[in-house]
């Protein structure tokens, strides 16, 4: 029963021409969330909602299964007592760690004079775990709409590639197809930030072959019609086309993909480029190391301090 | 095409449809809940580990079915091209299902096809990407990546693996299915 028989064999041919169909149809195609995927993602992201909200406060959940309703005796009230406060404390982390990420996120939209929608992540990929993209639970109905930056309290997180009602797929800056338009800190000078290269690693392209990027050198968002400009993206870690006109580079985004949770889409532009104003303050080099910088290359962003 | 599940050699659509909505409620797991663990290497795969014990239990027909409607659905809940994870997951599901006598022989059998049918799923995942020009990251992560879901897959099919050995049996009621 169930072998490798003729039919099982006829099955399995059958399917395989279905997905190679479906690959060779929909690889022409775009890929937005309508028709049938629409549906899906709708469907699935009100379930991946309700299954975060669940499941986010673990140890109040298992405190609270652990300990059912009895008052027989005073163990029990006392127990019942000490499961109640057990789950507030616990309540009490959740409800601190996220008014600090709340409030670090209020203060990098402020400084940057951003008008976001906060929205927690419900979904982070696909089963795959070959999409850079995570689900968050705001969408249309909370004023986000297609191409809009996300950030967090650290910087650039991607950008929003499809909405529904109620949620929200996110392209990371790390997707292999994302491309972002990105300036070096304290220079004019302008590139392009893309991924695909793993979640802690971006390429950065120097349109201006005629500069040199250096390690340390920071990146902000250059911005355009849809995207804001001043996010801070990441740091360069390595220079990789050394020996040419050192035009592309490493970066290291400022955030970690693992530990997204509070995010805010960025629904209107400031009036003013806000510049570098939201990257955190450069602690001062130390003074014999300085010298030996300035002599080695050519280096307007460390002798102009303005 | 139904008339190939009626036959009697073959497997029964209740099977079919309960591995589906077995192995959709792992995919909502899988995002909501496993993606954010954040462990150590990279993530176990809690669709491919259930597609492979279904497909070692049930035989190759149910494993290519249920793992190819799994696979669309996954596919229509992502954003990349649709039919590409239907394809890997049509794939390991009847590449398990033919070695399903050999896992009656030893308990070590089911762990390690589990084990190695997570790690050539994500792998099978990273090269169609690739194949596409969409790759998400490295050779050398990618590699990475499959080893940990390999390693995590062996670690959790103890648990899996019974369990639903015994909801088979249970699912297939009066079928004298317990002679095996």
């Amino acid at each position: 029963m169930g072998r490798d028989t003729r039919r099982s064999r006829l099955v399995i041919v059958a399917l395989l021409i279905v997905a190679f169909t479906l690959i060779t149809l929909d690889y022409r195609t775009g890929r937005s969330a309508t028709g049938a995927r629409g549906v899906v993602h709708s469907v699935l992201g009100g379930v991946e909602n309700g299954v975060t909200a669940v499941t986010r406060p673990i140890g109040r959940t298992v405190s609270s299964l652990a300990h059912p309703n009895r008052y027989h005796d005073r163990a029990d009230r006392l127990a019942q007592d000490n499961a109640r406060l057990r789950r507030q404390i616990a309540d009490d982390g959740q409800v601190t760690r996220l008014s600090k990420e709340l409030s670090d996120l209020r203060l990098l939209a402020d400084k940057g004079q951003y008008s976001i929608v906060p929205a927690k992540v419900i979904a982070v990929g696909d089963v795959t775990g070959t999409d850079w993209t995570v689900t968050i639970n705001a969408g249309r109905d909370d004023g986000v709409v297609v191409d809009k930056t996300v950030l967090n309290a650290d910087g650039l997180v991607g950008t929003v590639s499809a909405v529904t009602a109620h949620t929200a797929v996110v392209r990371l800056a790390c997707d292999p197809g994302s491309r972002i338009g990105a300036r070096l800190e304290r220079t004019q000078l302008l590139g392009a930030v893309a991924g695909g290269q793993g979640p802690s690693t971006l390429t950065f392209t120097l349109y201006d072959a005629s500069f040199r990027v250096q390690k340390g050198d920071r990146l902000v968002t250059f911005g355009s019609l849809d995207y804001v400009a001043g996010v801070p993206i990441g740091e360069v870690t390595k220079v990789t086309d050394v020996g040419g006109l050192s035009r592309t580079a490493e970066v290291k985004p400022f955030v970690h993909v693992g530990t997204l949770d509070l995010v805010g889409v960025v629904v209107s532009r400031p009036p003013a480029d806000p510049g570098d104003r939201l990257l955190s303050p450069r602690p001062l080099p130390p003074q014999p190391t300085a010298p030996a910088q300035s002599g080695a290359g050519t280096a307007p962003a460390q002798d102009g301090t303005g | 095409m139904w008339d190939i599940l009626d036959t009697e050699e073959s497997v029964r659509p209740r099977t079919v449809v309960a591995a589906v909505v077995l192995l959709a409620v792992a995919l909502v797991a899988q995002v909501s809940i496993v993606a954010r663990l954040d462990l150590p290497g990279g993530r176990f795969d809690l669709v491919l580990v259930l597609l492979a014990a279904i497909a070692l239990i049930e035989g190759p027909l149910v494993g290519a079915m249920s793992g190819f409607v799994v696979g669309v659905l996954a596919d229509l809940a992502s954003s990349h091209v649709l039919g590409q994870s239907a394809l890997v997951m049509c794939l390991i599901g009847y590449a398990v299902g033919l070695v399903m006598e050999a896992a009656e022989r030893s308990v070590a059998v089911p762990l390690a096809v589990i084990g190695g049918a997570s790690l050539l799923g994500t792998l099978g995942y990273a090269a169609i990407t690739s194949i596409l020009g969409e790759a998400a990251m490295t050779g050398g992560e990618a590699v990475g990546r499959a080893l940990a879901a390999g390693v995590y897959a062996v670690l959790i099919a103890p648990f899996v693996f019974p369990l639903l050995l015994k909801a088979s049996r249970r699912l297939a009621g009066g079928r004298a299915r317990g002679g095996r």
